[in-house]
Protein backbone atom coordinates (compact mmCIF):
# COMPACT_ATOMS: atom_id res chain seq x y z
CA UNK A 1 0.00 0.00 0.00
CA UNK A 2 1.33 3.41 -0.91
CA UNK A 3 0.83 6.18 1.63
CA UNK A 4 0.53 9.64 0.18
CA UNK A 5 1.38 12.31 2.72
CA UNK A 6 -1.45 14.76 3.19
CA UNK A 7 -0.55 18.45 3.41
CA UNK A 8 -0.48 19.67 7.00
CA UNK A 9 -2.46 22.75 5.98
CA UNK A 10 -4.84 22.53 3.04
CA UNK A 11 -6.63 25.73 2.06
CA UNK A 12 -9.17 25.74 -0.77
CA UNK A 13 -10.84 28.91 -2.04
CA UNK A 14 -10.91 30.33 1.49
CA UNK A 15 -12.80 33.60 1.73
CA UNK A 16 -13.84 36.01 4.43
CA UNK A 17 -16.13 39.00 4.10
CA UNK A 18 -16.57 41.44 6.98
CA UNK A 19 -19.89 43.17 7.37
CA UNK A 20 -20.13 46.26 9.54
CA UNK A 21 -23.00 48.60 10.30
CA UNK A 22 -22.90 52.10 11.70
CA UNK A 23 -25.36 54.81 12.64
CA UNK A 24 -27.97 54.76 15.38
CA UNK A 25 -31.19 55.22 13.42
CA UNK A 26 -30.32 55.06 9.74
CA UNK A 27 -27.94 52.14 9.95
CA UNK A 28 -25.78 51.76 6.90
CA UNK A 29 -23.99 48.56 6.11
CA UNK A 30 -20.58 48.07 4.59
CA UNK A 31 -18.96 44.92 3.26
CA UNK A 32 -15.24 44.36 2.96
CA UNK A 33 -13.87 41.27 1.25
CA UNK A 34 -10.66 40.73 3.22
CA UNK A 35 -9.82 37.34 1.73
CA UNK A 36 -11.09 36.47 -1.74
CA UNK A 37 -10.72 32.75 -2.28
CA UNK A 38 -7.12 31.86 -1.48
CA UNK A 39 -5.78 28.34 -2.01
CA UNK A 40 -2.49 26.81 -0.92
CA UNK A 41 -1.08 23.77 0.81
CA UNK A 42 1.70 23.52 3.37
CA UNK A 43 3.67 20.29 3.69
CA UNK A 44 4.95 18.80 6.95
CA UNK A 45 8.15 20.45 8.19
CA UNK A 46 7.85 23.32 5.74
CA UNK A 47 8.25 26.98 6.59
CA UNK A 48 5.62 28.65 4.48
CA UNK A 49 5.34 32.40 4.22
CA UNK A 50 2.40 34.67 3.50
CA UNK A 51 3.98 37.88 2.26
CA UNK A 52 2.01 41.03 1.64
CA UNK A 53 1.43 44.63 2.66
CA UNK A 54 -0.76 45.67 5.59
CA UNK A 55 -4.41 44.93 4.90
CA UNK A 56 -3.62 42.25 2.32
CA UNK A 57 -5.54 39.55 4.24
CA UNK A 58 -2.66 37.72 5.93
CA UNK A 59 -3.93 37.97 9.52
CA UNK A 60 -7.49 37.21 8.48
CA UNK A 61 -6.26 34.04 6.76
CA UNK A 62 -4.34 32.98 9.86
CA UNK A 63 -7.30 33.73 12.12
CA UNK A 64 -9.46 31.42 10.02
CA UNK A 65 -6.83 28.68 10.21
CA UNK A 66 -6.55 28.86 14.01
CA UNK A 67 -10.38 28.86 14.35
CA UNK A 68 -10.73 32.43 15.62
CA UNK A 69 -12.77 33.40 12.58
CA UNK A 70 -15.28 31.45 10.52
CA UNK A 71 -14.69 31.56 6.77
CA UNK A 72 -17.52 32.95 4.68
CA UNK A 73 -16.44 30.81 1.76
CA UNK A 74 -14.23 27.87 0.87
CA UNK A 75 -12.71 25.49 3.36
CA UNK A 76 -9.50 24.75 5.21
CA UNK A 77 -8.10 21.73 6.98
CA UNK A 78 -5.25 21.75 9.48
CA UNK A 79 -3.68 18.37 10.27
CA UNK A 80 -6.73 16.79 8.65
CA UNK A 81 -9.23 18.67 10.84
CA UNK A 82 -11.75 21.04 9.39
CA UNK A 83 -11.28 24.50 10.94
CA UNK A 84 -15.04 24.99 11.27
CA UNK A 85 -16.32 21.56 12.29
CA UNK A 86 -13.36 20.31 14.32
CA UNK A 87 -12.25 23.56 15.94
CA UNK A 88 -11.23 21.99 19.27
CA UNK A 89 -9.05 19.36 17.56
CA UNK A 90 -7.31 22.09 15.59
CA UNK A 91 -6.78 24.18 18.73
CA UNK A 92 -5.13 21.31 20.59
CA UNK A 93 -2.53 20.81 17.90
CA UNK A 94 -1.58 24.27 16.71
CA UNK A 95 0.26 27.16 18.28
CA UNK A 96 -0.37 30.81 17.55
CA UNK A 97 2.00 33.71 18.07
CA UNK A 98 1.30 37.27 17.02
CA UNK A 99 3.48 40.34 16.99
CA UNK A 100 3.22 43.42 19.14
CA UNK A 101 3.16 44.26 22.81
CA UNK A 102 -0.18 42.82 23.81
CA UNK A 103 -1.42 39.30 24.52
CA UNK A 104 0.32 38.76 27.86
CA UNK A 105 -0.79 39.22 31.46
CA UNK A 106 1.22 42.29 32.44
CA UNK A 107 0.88 41.87 36.20
CA UNK A 108 2.08 38.28 36.17
CA UNK A 109 5.68 37.17 35.80
CA UNK A 110 6.83 35.59 32.56
CA UNK A 111 6.91 32.27 34.39
CA UNK A 112 3.31 32.60 35.62
CA UNK A 113 2.17 33.56 32.12
CA UNK A 114 3.70 30.36 30.79
CA UNK A 115 2.28 28.29 33.66
CA UNK A 116 -1.22 29.61 33.00
CA UNK A 117 -1.14 28.95 29.28
CA UNK A 118 0.29 25.50 29.99
CA UNK A 119 -2.86 24.83 32.02
CA UNK A 120 -5.07 26.12 29.21
CA UNK A 121 -3.35 23.82 26.72
CA UNK A 122 -3.55 20.80 29.00
CA UNK A 123 0.20 20.33 29.49
CA UNK A 124 0.53 17.86 32.40
CA UNK A 125 1.94 19.57 35.53
CA UNK A 126 5.01 17.30 35.72
CA UNK A 127 5.90 17.94 32.10
CA UNK A 128 5.02 21.61 32.34
CA UNK A 129 7.88 22.54 34.68
CA UNK A 130 10.53 20.95 32.48
CA UNK A 131 8.95 22.25 29.28
CA UNK A 132 8.82 25.81 30.57
CA UNK A 133 12.49 25.63 31.60
CA UNK A 134 13.43 24.35 28.12
CA UNK A 135 11.46 27.10 26.39
CA UNK A 136 12.83 29.86 28.60
CA UNK A 137 16.29 28.73 27.61
CA UNK A 138 15.31 28.46 23.94
CA UNK A 139 14.04 32.03 23.81
CA UNK A 140 16.78 33.40 26.07
CA UNK A 141 14.57 34.45 28.97
CA UNK A 142 16.03 32.14 31.60
CA UNK A 143 16.97 34.23 34.62
CA UNK A 144 14.31 36.86 33.83
CA UNK A 145 11.27 34.61 34.17
CA UNK A 146 10.30 35.77 37.67
CA UNK A 147 10.02 39.41 36.66
CA UNK A 148 6.64 40.91 35.87
CA UNK A 149 5.92 41.16 32.16
CA UNK A 150 5.09 44.87 32.51
CA UNK A 151 8.86 45.43 32.88
CA UNK A 152 9.82 43.43 29.79
CA UNK A 153 11.14 45.04 26.62
CA UNK A 154 9.27 44.52 23.36
CA UNK A 155 11.80 41.91 22.24
CA UNK A 156 11.48 40.01 25.51
CA UNK A 157 7.70 40.02 25.20
CA UNK A 158 7.93 38.68 21.68
CA UNK A 159 10.23 35.89 22.81
CA UNK A 160 7.82 35.09 25.64
CA UNK A 161 5.05 34.93 23.02
CA UNK A 162 7.07 32.36 21.09
CA UNK A 163 7.61 30.29 24.24
CA UNK A 164 3.89 30.48 25.01
CA UNK A 165 2.99 29.31 21.53
CA UNK A 166 5.29 26.28 21.87
CA UNK A 167 4.24 25.08 25.33
CA UNK A 168 2.11 22.18 24.11
CA UNK A 169 4.58 21.12 21.41
CA UNK A 170 2.30 22.13 18.52
CA UNK A 171 2.74 20.31 15.24
CA UNK A 172 1.96 23.52 13.40
CA UNK A 173 2.95 27.00 14.51
CA UNK A 174 1.29 30.12 13.11
CA UNK A 175 3.45 33.22 13.39
CA UNK A 176 1.60 36.41 12.56
CA UNK A 177 4.15 39.17 11.90
CA UNK A 178 6.30 38.08 14.85
CA UNK A 179 9.11 40.56 14.25
CA UNK A 180 6.92 43.64 14.01
CA UNK A 181 8.22 46.50 16.14
CA UNK A 182 11.33 44.80 17.48
CA UNK A 183 14.86 46.06 16.87
CA UNK A 184 17.12 44.51 14.18
CA UNK A 185 19.13 42.47 16.68
CA UNK A 186 15.96 41.13 18.32
CA UNK A 187 14.49 40.35 14.90
CA UNK A 188 17.63 38.48 13.89
CA UNK A 189 17.47 36.40 17.08
CA UNK A 190 13.83 35.73 16.45
CA UNK A 191 14.55 34.50 12.93
CA UNK A 192 17.23 32.20 14.33
CA UNK A 193 14.68 30.79 16.79
CA UNK A 194 12.18 30.20 14.00
CA UNK A 195 14.83 28.41 11.93
CA UNK A 196 15.60 26.17 14.90
CA UNK A 197 11.94 25.29 15.24
CA UNK A 198 11.72 24.18 11.65
CA UNK A 199 14.88 22.12 12.12
CA UNK A 200 13.12 20.27 14.94
CA UNK A 201 10.26 19.33 12.61
CA UNK A 202 7.65 21.97 13.41
CA UNK A 203 5.64 23.16 10.45
CA UNK A 204 5.49 26.95 10.43
CA UNK A 205 3.17 29.34 8.63
CA UNK A 206 4.62 32.82 8.88
CA UNK A 207 3.07 36.10 7.80
CA UNK A 208 5.26 39.10 7.22
CA UNK A 209 5.46 42.22 5.16
CA UNK A 210 9.26 42.20 5.23
CA UNK A 211 10.54 40.73 1.95
CA UNK A 212 14.00 40.00 3.30
CA UNK A 213 12.50 38.09 6.23
CA UNK A 214 10.39 35.92 3.94
CA UNK A 215 13.38 35.43 1.64
CA UNK A 216 15.69 34.42 4.50
CA UNK A 217 13.31 32.09 6.29
CA UNK A 218 10.73 30.58 4.00
CA UNK A 219 10.87 27.43 1.89
CA UNK A 220 7.97 28.77 -0.15
CA UNK A 221 6.20 32.10 -0.19
CA UNK A 222 2.67 33.04 -1.21
CA UNK A 223 2.46 36.71 -2.09
CA UNK A 224 -0.93 38.03 -1.05
CA UNK A 225 -2.40 41.35 -2.11
CA UNK A 226 -5.93 42.66 -1.70
CA UNK A 227 -7.13 39.30 -0.47
CA UNK A 228 -5.77 37.23 -3.35
CA UNK A 229 -2.64 35.17 -3.81
CA UNK A 230 -0.83 36.74 -6.73
CA UNK A 231 2.26 34.50 -6.73
CA UNK A 232 3.38 31.33 -5.00
CA UNK A 233 6.85 29.83 -5.34
CA UNK A 234 10.21 29.38 -3.65
CA UNK A 235 12.04 32.63 -2.89
CA UNK A 236 14.41 31.97 -5.81
CA UNK A 237 11.50 31.19 -8.12
CA UNK A 238 9.67 34.36 -7.13
CA UNK A 239 12.76 36.47 -7.73
CA UNK A 240 13.12 34.86 -11.14
CA UNK A 241 9.50 35.73 -11.99
CA UNK A 242 9.91 39.40 -11.23
CA UNK A 243 13.42 39.83 -12.62
CA UNK A 244 13.41 42.58 -15.21
CA UNK A 245 17.13 42.94 -15.31
CA UNK A 246 20.23 43.68 -13.26
CA UNK A 247 21.08 47.17 -12.12
CA UNK A 248 24.58 48.15 -11.14
CA UNK A 249 25.35 51.48 -9.54
CA UNK A 250 28.96 52.70 -9.42
CA UNK A 251 30.10 55.79 -7.54
CA UNK A 252 32.86 57.43 -9.50
CA UNK A 253 34.98 60.56 -9.27
CA UNK A 254 36.00 62.03 -12.62
CA UNK A 255 34.51 59.64 -15.13
CA UNK A 256 36.93 59.39 -18.13
CA UNK A 257 35.63 60.38 -21.55
CA UNK A 258 34.27 57.53 -23.67
CA UNK A 259 33.57 55.12 -20.79
CA UNK A 260 29.81 55.59 -20.95
CA UNK A 261 29.77 54.89 -24.69
CA UNK A 262 31.99 51.85 -24.20
CA UNK A 263 29.70 50.35 -21.54
CA UNK A 264 26.62 51.14 -23.61
CA UNK A 265 28.12 49.22 -26.53
CA UNK A 266 28.26 45.96 -24.51
CA UNK A 267 25.70 43.46 -25.93
CA UNK A 268 23.82 42.75 -22.64
CA UNK A 269 23.60 46.34 -21.48
CA UNK A 270 20.18 47.91 -21.98
CA UNK A 271 20.82 51.42 -20.73
CA UNK A 272 23.45 53.57 -19.05
CA UNK A 273 22.90 56.78 -17.14
CA UNK A 274 25.14 59.17 -15.25
CA UNK A 275 23.92 61.37 -12.41
CA UNK A 276 25.99 64.01 -10.65
CA UNK A 277 25.76 63.83 -6.82
CA UNK A 278 27.90 66.53 -5.22
CA UNK A 279 31.48 66.00 -6.22
CA UNK A 280 30.84 62.40 -7.27
CA UNK A 281 28.99 60.86 -10.19
CA UNK A 282 26.81 57.76 -10.11
CA UNK A 283 27.03 55.50 -13.12
CA UNK A 284 23.90 53.34 -13.39
CA UNK A 285 23.99 50.36 -15.72
CA UNK A 286 20.81 48.43 -16.61
CA UNK A 287 21.57 44.98 -18.05
CA UNK A 288 19.54 41.98 -19.25
CA UNK A 289 18.19 39.54 -16.56
CA UNK A 290 20.82 37.10 -15.34
CA UNK A 291 23.72 39.05 -16.76
CA UNK A 292 26.76 39.60 -14.58
CA UNK A 293 27.78 43.17 -15.27
CA UNK A 294 30.39 43.44 -12.57
CA UNK A 295 34.00 43.53 -13.80
CA UNK B 1 -7.80 16.16 35.96
CA UNK B 2 -6.90 19.01 33.64
CA UNK B 3 -10.37 20.50 34.05
CA UNK B 4 -9.88 20.43 37.83
CA UNK B 5 -6.55 22.25 37.48
CA UNK B 6 -8.10 24.81 35.17
CA UNK B 7 -10.90 25.25 37.73
CA UNK B 8 -8.69 25.76 40.78
CA UNK B 9 -5.22 26.81 39.62
CA UNK B 10 -6.35 28.59 36.47
CA UNK B 11 -9.12 30.42 38.34
CA UNK B 12 -6.72 31.77 40.93
CA UNK B 13 -4.05 32.70 38.37
CA UNK B 14 -6.50 34.59 36.18
CA UNK B 15 -7.79 36.43 39.26
CA UNK B 16 -4.24 37.58 40.03
CA UNK B 17 -3.66 38.42 36.38
CA UNK B 18 -6.74 40.45 35.69
CA UNK B 19 -7.46 42.59 38.72
CA UNK B 20 -5.50 45.73 39.30
CA UNK B 21 -7.22 46.37 42.61
CA UNK B 22 -5.06 43.78 44.33
CA UNK B 23 -2.66 46.54 45.33
CA UNK B 24 -3.39 47.82 48.86
CA UNK B 25 -3.95 51.39 47.61
CA UNK B 26 -6.89 50.21 45.56
CA UNK B 27 -8.07 47.24 47.62
CA UNK B 28 -8.46 49.01 50.97
CA UNK B 29 -10.60 51.96 49.80
CA UNK B 30 -12.65 49.85 47.40
CA UNK B 31 -13.44 46.89 49.58
CA UNK B 32 -13.00 48.08 53.12
CA UNK B 33 -13.78 51.80 53.34
CA UNK B 34 -16.46 52.37 50.72
CA UNK B 35 -18.83 49.73 52.15
CA UNK B 36 -18.49 51.31 55.61
CA UNK B 37 -19.28 54.78 54.25
CA UNK B 38 -22.34 53.37 52.51
CA UNK B 39 -23.48 51.69 55.73
CA UNK B 40 -23.01 54.86 57.81
CA UNK B 41 -24.87 56.96 55.23
CA UNK B 42 -27.95 54.77 55.15
CA UNK B 43 -27.98 54.08 58.89
CA UNK B 44 -27.99 57.82 59.61
CA UNK B 45 -30.62 58.47 56.94
CA UNK B 46 -32.68 55.67 58.50
CA UNK B 47 -32.27 57.15 61.96
CA UNK B 48 -33.31 60.60 60.73
CA UNK B 49 -36.31 59.30 58.84
CA UNK B 50 -37.27 56.83 61.56
CA UNK B 51 -37.98 54.20 58.92
CA UNK B 52 -36.32 51.20 60.52
CA UNK B 53 -33.70 50.25 63.08
CA UNK B 54 -29.92 50.42 62.54
CA UNK B 55 -29.62 46.66 62.15
CA UNK B 56 -31.85 46.65 59.07
CA UNK B 57 -29.70 49.16 57.20
CA UNK B 58 -26.46 47.64 58.47
CA UNK B 59 -27.28 44.15 57.18
CA UNK B 60 -28.64 45.25 53.79
CA UNK B 61 -25.78 47.61 52.98
CA UNK B 62 -23.05 45.30 54.30
CA UNK B 63 -24.26 42.29 52.33
CA UNK B 64 -24.94 44.14 49.09
CA UNK B 65 -21.28 45.14 48.99
CA UNK B 66 -20.42 41.52 48.21
CA UNK B 67 -21.90 42.39 44.82
CA UNK B 68 -19.00 44.74 44.02
CA UNK B 69 -16.43 41.97 43.41
CA UNK B 70 -19.11 39.47 42.37
CA UNK B 71 -20.41 41.69 39.55
CA UNK B 72 -17.40 43.79 38.57
CA UNK B 73 -14.64 41.21 38.97
CA UNK B 74 -16.66 38.52 37.26
CA UNK B 75 -17.60 40.86 34.41
CA UNK B 76 -13.93 41.69 34.10
CA UNK B 77 -12.96 38.07 33.48
CA UNK B 78 -13.72 38.76 29.82
CA UNK B 79 -13.30 42.55 29.76
CA UNK B 80 -9.85 42.29 31.34
CA UNK B 81 -8.76 39.69 28.79
CA UNK B 82 -9.82 42.08 26.06
CA UNK B 83 -7.81 44.91 27.62
CA UNK B 84 -4.67 42.78 27.84
CA UNK B 85 -5.17 41.46 24.30
CA UNK B 86 -5.30 37.90 25.62
CA UNK B 87 -8.93 37.25 24.67
CA UNK B 88 -8.10 35.78 21.23
CA UNK B 89 -5.58 33.45 22.89
CA UNK B 90 -8.15 32.35 25.44
CA UNK B 91 -10.75 31.70 22.75
CA UNK B 92 -8.23 29.90 20.54
CA UNK B 93 -7.22 27.62 23.42
CA UNK B 94 -8.70 24.12 23.68
CA UNK B 95 -9.56 24.56 27.39
CA UNK B 96 -13.08 23.52 28.36
CA UNK B 97 -15.13 26.62 28.95
CA UNK B 98 -17.21 25.46 31.94
CA UNK B 99 -14.28 24.81 34.34
CA UNK B 100 -12.42 27.77 32.84
CA UNK B 101 -15.09 30.32 33.70
CA UNK B 102 -16.55 28.66 36.81
CA UNK B 103 -13.00 28.47 38.18
CA UNK B 104 -12.73 32.21 37.70
CA UNK B 105 -15.83 32.58 39.88
CA UNK B 106 -14.28 30.86 42.90
CA UNK B 107 -11.85 33.62 44.06
CA UNK B 108 -14.52 36.19 43.25
CA UNK B 109 -17.03 34.45 45.56
CA UNK B 110 -14.45 34.39 48.36
CA UNK B 111 -13.67 38.06 47.73
CA UNK B 112 -17.36 39.02 47.92
CA UNK B 113 -17.85 36.96 51.07
CA UNK B 114 -14.91 38.58 52.88
CA UNK B 115 -15.97 42.10 51.89
CA UNK B 116 -19.50 41.59 53.24
CA UNK B 117 -18.37 39.88 56.47
CA UNK B 118 -15.83 42.65 57.15
CA UNK B 119 -18.41 45.37 56.51
CA UNK B 120 -21.00 43.69 58.73
CA UNK B 121 -18.53 43.03 61.54
CA UNK B 122 -16.92 46.46 61.60
CA UNK B 123 -20.26 48.20 60.97
CA UNK B 124 -21.83 46.37 63.93
CA UNK B 125 -18.91 47.27 66.20
CA UNK B 126 -18.78 50.93 65.22
CA UNK B 127 -22.54 51.48 65.28
CA UNK B 128 -23.00 49.28 68.38
CA UNK B 129 -25.58 47.12 66.65
CA UNK B 130 -26.34 43.96 68.59
CA UNK B 131 -26.03 40.82 66.50
CA UNK B 132 -25.93 37.81 68.88
CA UNK B 133 -22.65 35.84 68.55
CA UNK B 134 -24.57 32.57 68.19
CA UNK B 135 -26.13 33.82 64.95
CA UNK B 136 -22.86 34.66 63.18
CA UNK B 137 -22.29 31.13 61.86
CA UNK B 138 -25.64 31.04 60.09
CA UNK B 139 -25.17 34.61 58.87
CA UNK B 140 -21.80 33.66 57.38
CA UNK B 141 -23.43 30.78 55.49
CA UNK B 142 -26.13 33.12 54.18
CA UNK B 143 -23.54 35.70 53.09
CA UNK B 144 -21.64 32.95 51.25
CA UNK B 145 -24.85 31.96 49.50
CA UNK B 146 -25.48 35.59 48.51
CA UNK B 147 -21.93 35.79 47.07
CA UNK B 148 -22.47 32.62 45.06
CA UNK B 149 -25.79 33.75 43.60
CA UNK B 150 -24.52 37.24 42.81
CA UNK B 151 -21.49 35.76 41.06
CA UNK B 152 -23.94 33.80 38.89
CA UNK B 153 -25.31 37.14 37.72
CA UNK B 154 -21.70 38.35 37.28
CA UNK B 155 -21.01 35.39 35.00
CA UNK B 156 -23.89 36.51 32.81
CA UNK B 157 -22.24 39.95 32.70
CA UNK B 158 -18.93 38.32 31.75
CA UNK B 159 -20.61 36.53 28.87
CA UNK B 160 -22.12 39.77 27.58
CA UNK B 161 -18.59 41.23 27.62
CA UNK B 162 -17.86 39.07 24.58
CA UNK B 163 -20.15 41.43 22.68
CA UNK B 164 -20.02 44.69 24.68
CA UNK B 165 -16.77 46.41 25.57
CA UNK B 166 -17.85 48.47 28.60
CA UNK B 167 -18.87 45.85 31.15
CA UNK B 168 -18.43 48.23 34.10
CA UNK B 169 -21.50 50.16 32.90
CA UNK B 170 -23.60 46.98 32.99
CA UNK B 171 -22.22 46.03 36.41
CA UNK B 172 -23.04 49.50 37.77
CA UNK B 173 -26.62 49.22 36.53
CA UNK B 174 -26.95 45.73 38.05
CA UNK B 175 -25.56 47.00 41.38
CA UNK B 176 -28.01 49.92 41.35
CA UNK B 177 -30.90 47.54 40.70
CA UNK B 178 -29.81 45.36 43.63
CA UNK B 179 -29.57 48.36 45.98
CA UNK B 180 -33.08 49.48 45.03
CA UNK B 181 -34.91 46.17 44.62
CA UNK B 182 -33.17 43.54 46.79
CA UNK B 183 -34.46 44.75 50.16
CA UNK B 184 -31.23 46.57 51.03
CA UNK B 185 -32.71 49.87 52.19
CA UNK B 186 -36.42 49.34 51.64
CA UNK B 187 -38.12 46.23 53.05
CA UNK B 188 -39.46 44.12 50.19
CA UNK B 189 -42.88 44.02 51.92
CA UNK B 190 -43.07 47.82 51.71
CA UNK B 191 -42.48 47.90 47.94
CA UNK B 192 -45.23 48.16 45.34
CA UNK B 193 -46.35 44.84 43.86
CA UNK B 194 -44.35 45.14 40.62
CA UNK B 195 -41.16 45.90 42.54
CA UNK B 196 -41.75 42.87 44.78
CA UNK B 197 -42.15 40.74 41.65
CA UNK B 198 -38.80 42.00 40.31
CA UNK B 199 -37.02 41.57 43.65
CA UNK B 200 -38.08 37.93 43.87
CA UNK B 201 -36.00 37.19 40.77
CA UNK B 202 -32.88 39.00 41.89
CA UNK B 203 -29.88 37.53 43.66
CA UNK B 204 -29.41 38.79 47.24
CA UNK B 205 -33.12 39.41 47.97
CA UNK B 206 -33.75 36.02 49.57
CA UNK B 207 -30.33 35.91 51.20
CA UNK B 208 -30.72 39.33 52.84
CA UNK B 209 -34.18 38.32 54.02
CA UNK B 210 -32.65 35.18 55.57
CA UNK B 211 -29.89 37.18 57.29
CA UNK B 212 -32.46 39.53 58.83
CA UNK B 213 -34.31 36.49 60.19
CA UNK B 214 -31.10 34.89 61.49
CA UNK B 215 -29.99 38.11 63.21
CA UNK B 216 -33.32 38.32 65.00
CA UNK B 217 -32.71 34.87 66.47
CA UNK B 218 -34.34 32.45 64.07
CA UNK B 219 -32.62 29.14 63.27
CA UNK B 220 -30.76 28.28 60.06
CA UNK B 221 -33.35 25.58 59.37
CA UNK B 222 -36.15 28.12 59.36
CA UNK B 223 -34.49 30.11 56.57
CA UNK B 224 -33.46 27.04 54.56
CA UNK B 225 -36.12 27.70 51.93
CA UNK B 226 -34.93 31.27 51.34
CA UNK B 227 -31.31 30.13 51.07
CA UNK B 228 -32.20 27.35 48.64
CA UNK B 229 -34.11 29.84 46.52
CA UNK B 230 -31.06 32.10 46.58
CA UNK B 231 -28.76 29.26 45.47
CA UNK B 232 -31.27 28.21 42.79
CA UNK B 233 -31.40 31.74 41.38
CA UNK B 234 -27.61 31.93 41.33
CA UNK B 235 -27.42 28.59 39.52
CA UNK B 236 -29.99 29.81 36.95
CA UNK B 237 -27.99 32.98 36.27
CA UNK B 238 -24.74 31.00 36.04
CA UNK B 239 -26.27 28.49 33.59
CA UNK B 240 -27.71 31.33 31.55
CA UNK B 241 -24.28 32.98 31.62
CA UNK B 242 -22.54 29.83 30.36
CA UNK B 243 -25.15 29.42 27.60
CA UNK B 244 -24.78 33.06 26.51
CA UNK B 245 -21.00 32.69 26.68
CA UNK B 246 -21.13 29.70 24.35
CA UNK B 247 -23.45 31.46 21.95
CA UNK B 248 -21.51 34.73 21.89
CA UNK B 249 -18.20 32.90 21.48
CA UNK B 250 -19.60 31.20 18.40
CA UNK B 251 -21.06 34.49 17.20
CA UNK B 252 -17.75 36.29 17.72
CA UNK B 253 -16.14 33.87 15.28
CA UNK B 254 -18.91 34.47 12.76
CA UNK B 255 -19.07 38.25 13.12
CA UNK B 256 -15.43 38.92 13.97
CA UNK B 257 -16.28 40.84 17.13
CA UNK B 258 -13.47 39.61 19.39
CA UNK B 259 -11.11 42.46 18.58
CA UNK B 260 -13.63 45.11 17.78
CA UNK B 261 -16.49 44.87 20.27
Amino acid sequence: MVCVAQPVIQVDELARTFRSRKGLFRRTGKEVEAVKGVSFAVERGELFGLLGPNGAGKTTTIKMLITLLMPTGGQARVLGHDVVDDARDVRRKVGYVFGGDRGLYERLSGLDNLRYFAELYGVPPRESKQRIAELLELVGLDGREKERVEGYSRGMRQRLHIARGLLHRPEVLFLDEPSIGIDPVGARELRATVKNLVDTGTTVLLTTHYMFEADELCDRIAVIAQGRIVALDTPAGLKQQVATGSVLEVDVFGLPDGVVEKVRAEPDVLAVAVEVQGQAEVLTVHARPGTDVTP
Amino acid sequence: MNSLRIFFVGGLTSYRALFNWLTPWILVPTFLLTPLFQIFLFVYIGRTAGVSDDRFFLIGNAVVNAAVPCLFAMGNTIGGERNFGTLPLLIASPARRVPLFLGRALPVILNGFLVAVFALLVGALVLRVDIPPATWGGIAVAIAVCSVSCTGLGLLGAAIALRVRETAVLSNIALGILIVFAGVNVPVDAMPGWMQAVSGWLPMTHGIEAIHALASGRSVGSVGGALLTEVGLGACYALLGLAVLRWLEWESRVRATLDTA
